[in-house]
């Protein structure tokens, strides 16, 4: 009896065993990524599902609802899935870290390429278009609308005109309806139109009083339309934009790790007396939020009232245009920049250099080096090493530094001839940022998701040879 | 002090070998060629700016010195000159004190190396002083005209503003109509002294040069309950007690918003990094592989170039104008940098302890929670601190998400004073920017050591 009890357990604890070890090869990798995917798919299909009923039901429900049903709805399906494969275990470390990268990048991305194809914008935003609100009445059967009135737009505007129907016959179109508050805009779906009034599909809901009707202004896939125009107009925008991101990032990154060195160096010299006092002050541009400073120094470079102009005023020099005129407005973004980034760099190389053995100095100075020649032939050629990535990763930060331009120049002064976006300061991404968002951008989303697309592209490029250099793909493979 | 991982640069430097190899001609002038670039190019560039410059009105006469550079240049060349003899004098005191043979030129050298540094270190923090002095003076307010009646050259330009006119007006105004309860003062007053007592026990430490890297528990004390008060107060102030009319009179308010959305966003960091980083590091299974590459494909994205995108996810989600809806866009960011921090930092610990607790029955997650969590300590605080900083800094997000003023973080709050073309308010600005950067350059000088190391640590990304 107990033999056979112990064998039960070996063969229960044997089974459980096989289940524990994932399915090896390229094979496991597809299982283990299929029941991920059936996992969260699942767990948000369902969320989706209950919260779409919960909002039909209770129009007050608000529309997170679906992220507060995903969570336990994802630990109860996981726990299952545990059950069934006791392997995926170790997935379930990465499975918090995967969610919000999913949701909260990856998902952003997918949607930055789908909005490169269309129309959407301010205007074409998928609601209704309250600036066309019409009055309407509503029939007896609560299924056809009557227009009272013109219809707004120019004289002779017909009603598919008016709906922005693909087809005269306008079926399949969506009608907004608005009730006496117009808070809250009803889709319907038209089955046809005749003269002034519109037969919907479905009768309009009892509890709602219509009022006023308008047209949907849909988000409709375009094509390549949105990159026609960035190249159409690419010798006047893409082009000197691009050429002046590159020269920025370029530029910012060769001058403050130059003036990096050259501080680093003589504050490393052990004779030097203070070097710590030094380098706190010093390191006060990097320690404060460049949230903060950047603004600080549209005050201090005021053509008329800042202080660096009085300063000139006081060496002799004619008050510089430093926002205001391209050229300068360009030579403020990198000062501003230098003062920001050159703590960063000094450290970088303090720390570097704190690194190289002494022995290597004292074998040359034995040999009759000069410090000049120990700087040029020991110091520089070994600080090469840990300064290639950090350069590059500067590049690449700087290649979408946003912030810094936006706060200072706001990517101005303007440049004649180009669309007002595009600056003399702009980079890509402040440029798309001034399309989708800026005053004078129109709010031209899927133009904005194009130039992102754009810069993805970029972004990837530089990325992988960042990610080469600093030999990210072979600690991966570790 | 710090115990971040050491692999990259130790890394080079032990396992260097020098070969000595003569380099060839174009090798040995590449040097030069790149420095005659560079000069031809400041050339190029100085010709178009004095091209530019032709013809531009000159600046106030009041403060304008004609050929004030030569005199400037003149103050180099004799302080110089006062540099180069002091420096014979040093030179022949400390070899005839001390009897070693003492080389001119390094003696000159360290001194005109001081010359440079106080000119680059005032330079560097004057705007600093400026900053803050404007915020102490109501009639400067960085953008100031001039003051006729000053007596020197030098406060008539404003550079030095008069000391006797300094009051406390623009921070009032940071203040106006705030209504703060007994209890949260006592907890300010309480945060106060903790942050007292640590810095004096720092000045403590730095003078009796004590060893760094330990805390005695004073410290230890002091700290738990600067963060325990810090911590409160920042939860329970809310928009119902700033009751001041103008947007200034919700600075307070801002800083509590930036300080609770960076802090959330830090814990998020932690909490979704730690356990990705560990497995990534220590369990080998099918596939680990493939998903630290789609962690670091991901990553070169940043969140704001998916601008649009977000901002309709969170509309659609109904989370724009929220604190959530900002740390979710946030957390996306937040996410594979710090797995891959952490992953290095598991990687350098040694295994066997892991090992250990599991022959003595751990499971894998006990191991982990057990074992490898309390020995990152350095590393969480890292990772938080990184995050917390650069969620404080972070302001294109924000502007886009955040729509109510009562949601504002400081950067925002910061950019309303001052766009705008007529009612720009400079003073409150600079009031504002001078106690709104206290938390962060605290937190950096307290935990230089950390942020030093990861400029290393962190060869991936700044």
């Amino acid at each position: 009896m107990t033999v056979s009890r112990t064998a039960d357990a070996d063969a229960v604890h044997r089974d459980r065993a096989r289940r524990a070890t994932p399915p090896e090869g390229t094979t496991g990798v597809l299982i283990a990524i299929a029941v991920l995917a059936v996992v969260l798919g699942g767990a948000a299909l369902i969320a989706w599902l209950v919260s779409g009923a919960v909002a039909s039901a209770l129009p007050k429900a608000p529309p997170y609802l679906i992220l507060v049903l995903f969570v336990p709805l994802l630990i109860a399906l996981m726990l299952t899935a545990l059950r069934l494969l006791p392997w995926l275990q170790s997935w379930y470390y990465l499975v918090p870290a995967l969610v919000f990268l999913l949701a909260f990048t990856a998902l952003p991305i997918v949607l930055t390429v789908n909005y490169a194809f269309t129309n959407y914008s301010g205007q074409n935003s998928g609601a209704g278009d309250t600036a066309l609100k019409t009055g309407v009445s509503l029939s007896t059967d609560r299924k056809t609308l009557t227009f009272k009135g013109t219809l707004p737009g120019d004289e002779g505007t017909t009603l598919p005109q008016f709906l922005g129907c693909a087809e005269p016959s306008c079926a399949g179109e969506t009608a907004v309806l608005y009730d006496e508050e117009g808070a809250v805009p009803v889709f319907y779906k038209i089955a046809s139109v005749g003269g002034k009034s519109v037969t919907l599909l479905s009768p309009v809901a009892p509890s709602f009083e219509v009022t006023d009707a308008t047209r949907l202004n849909r988000i409709r896939n375009v094509g390549l339309s949105n990159f026609r125009q960035i190249f159409g107009r690419a010798s006047v925008e893409l082009i000197p934009v691009f050429i002046w991101t590159v020269t920025f990032a370029f530029l910012t990154v060769v001058i403050n790790a130059l003036a990096g060195l050259i501080l680093g160096i003589l504050l490393y010299n052990p004779r030097l007396k203070g070097r710590n006092i030094y380098r706190t002050l010093l390191f006060l541009p990097w320690a404060i939020p460049a949230v903060i400073t950047v603004q600080m120094w549209v005050a201090l470079f005021n053509q008329q009232f800042g202080v660096v102009n009085k300063a000139l005023g006081l060496l002799g020099f004619a008050a510089v245009p430093w926002l205001g005129d391209p050229l300068w407005a360009k030579v403020s973004v990198l000062v501003v920049n230098l003062w920001l980034g050159f703590p960063y760099m000094m450290t970088a190389t303090i720390s570097a250099l704190s690194t190289i053995s002494e022995d290597l100095y004292e074998a040359a100075s034995i040999d009759g080096a000069s410090r000049w020649q120990q700087i040029l032939n020991i110091t520089l050629p070994l600080l090469r090493n840990s300064f290639t990535p950090i350069l590059l990763s500067g590049f690449a930060f700087n290649f979408n530094n946003f912030g810094i331009i936006y706060l200072l120049t706001q990517g101005g002064p303007p440049v004649a001839g180009r669309t007002s976006t595009a600056g003399s300061t702009d980079i890509l991404l402040s440029w798309g940022y001034n399309t989708a968002f800026g005053a004078s951008g129109g709010q031209n989303y899927s133009l904005a998701s194009a130039i992102a697309l754009i810069i993805f592209v970029l972004t990837l490029g530089i990325s992988l040879v960042n990610f080469k250099v600093a030999g990210v793909f072979e600690e991966a493979r570790k | 002090m710090t115990t971040l991982p050491k692999q990259d640069v130790d890394g080079h430097d032990t396992s260097f070998v020098y070969v000595h190899r003569e380099p060839g001609p174009l090798r040995r002038a590449a040097p030069w060629v790149v420095l005659g670039l560079i000069v031809a190019a400041l050339i190029a560039l100085i010709y178009y700016l004095g091209r530019d410059m032709a013809g531009r009105p000159a600046s106030f006469t009041i403060y304008k010195v004609t050929g004030g550079w030569l005199y400037f240049l003149g103050f180099l060349v004799v302080a110089s000159g006062v540099l180069a003899l002091t420096s014979l004098i040093g030179q022949r005191v400390g070899i005839q004190r001390t009897g070693k043979k003492i080389k001119y030129s390094a003696v000159l050298g360290v001194q005109l190396t001081h010359l440079f540094l106080i000119l680059v270190v005032l330079i560097a923090i004057y705007p600093l002083f400026y900053v803050v002095l404007a915020a102490f003076d109501p009639k400067n307010s960085l953008y100031a005209f001039p003051n006729f009646d000053a007596p020197t050259i030098i406060q008539r330009s404003g550079l030095l503003p008069s000391f006797s006119g300094l009051s406390t007006e623009n921070f009032a105004k940071l203040f106006d109509g705030v209504q703060i309860p007994a209890w949260e003062l006592v907890l300010a007053v309480l945060a106060g002294a903790a942050i007292a007592v640590l810095i004096f026990t720092a000045a403590v430490r730095r003078i009796r040069h004590a060893e760094e890297g330990t805390t005695t528990p004073t410290q230890l004390w002091a700290g738990r309950v600067l963060v325990a008060a810090l911590v409160i107060l920042v939860i329970f102030i809310g928009p119902a007690q700033f009751t001041g009319a103008g947007t200034e009179s919700k600075f307070v308010l801002s800083v509590r918003n930036t300080l609770l959305v960076s802090g959330l966003t830090g814990a998020l960091a932690i909490l979704l990094s730690t356990t990705a980083g560990y497995a990534m590091a220590r369990l080998r299974f099918p596939g680990r592989f493939q998903t630290l590459l789609f962690f670091i494909f991901v990553q070169m994205f940043p969140v704001f170039l998916g601008l649009v995108a977000v901002y309709a996810l969170m509309y659609g989600l109904g989370l724009l104008n929220s604190f959530t809806g900002l740390i979710l866009a946030y957390s996306g960011g937040a996410i594979a940098f710090n797995t891959w921090i952490f992953k290095g930092y598991v990687e350098s610990l040694p295994i066997s302890l892991e090992e250990a607790a599991m022959v003595d029955g751990a499971t894998r997650w006990g191991a982990f929670t057990r074992v490898v969590l309390p020995l990152s300590g350095s590393m969480l605080v890292f990772i938080f601190l990184n995050q917390f900083i650069g969620t404080y800094a972070e302001f294109i997000l924000a502007n886009v998400l955040l729509t109510g003023v009562e949601q504002w973080t400081i950067g925002v709050l910061l950019k309303n004073f001052t766009s705008g073309q007529f009612n720009t308010k400079w003073g409150i600005f600079a009031a504002a920017a001078t106690l709104g950067s206290l938390p962060i350059v605290a937190l950096f000088y307290g935990f230089q050591g950390y942020f030093v190391g990861g400029t290393t640590a962190g060869g991936v990304k700044e």
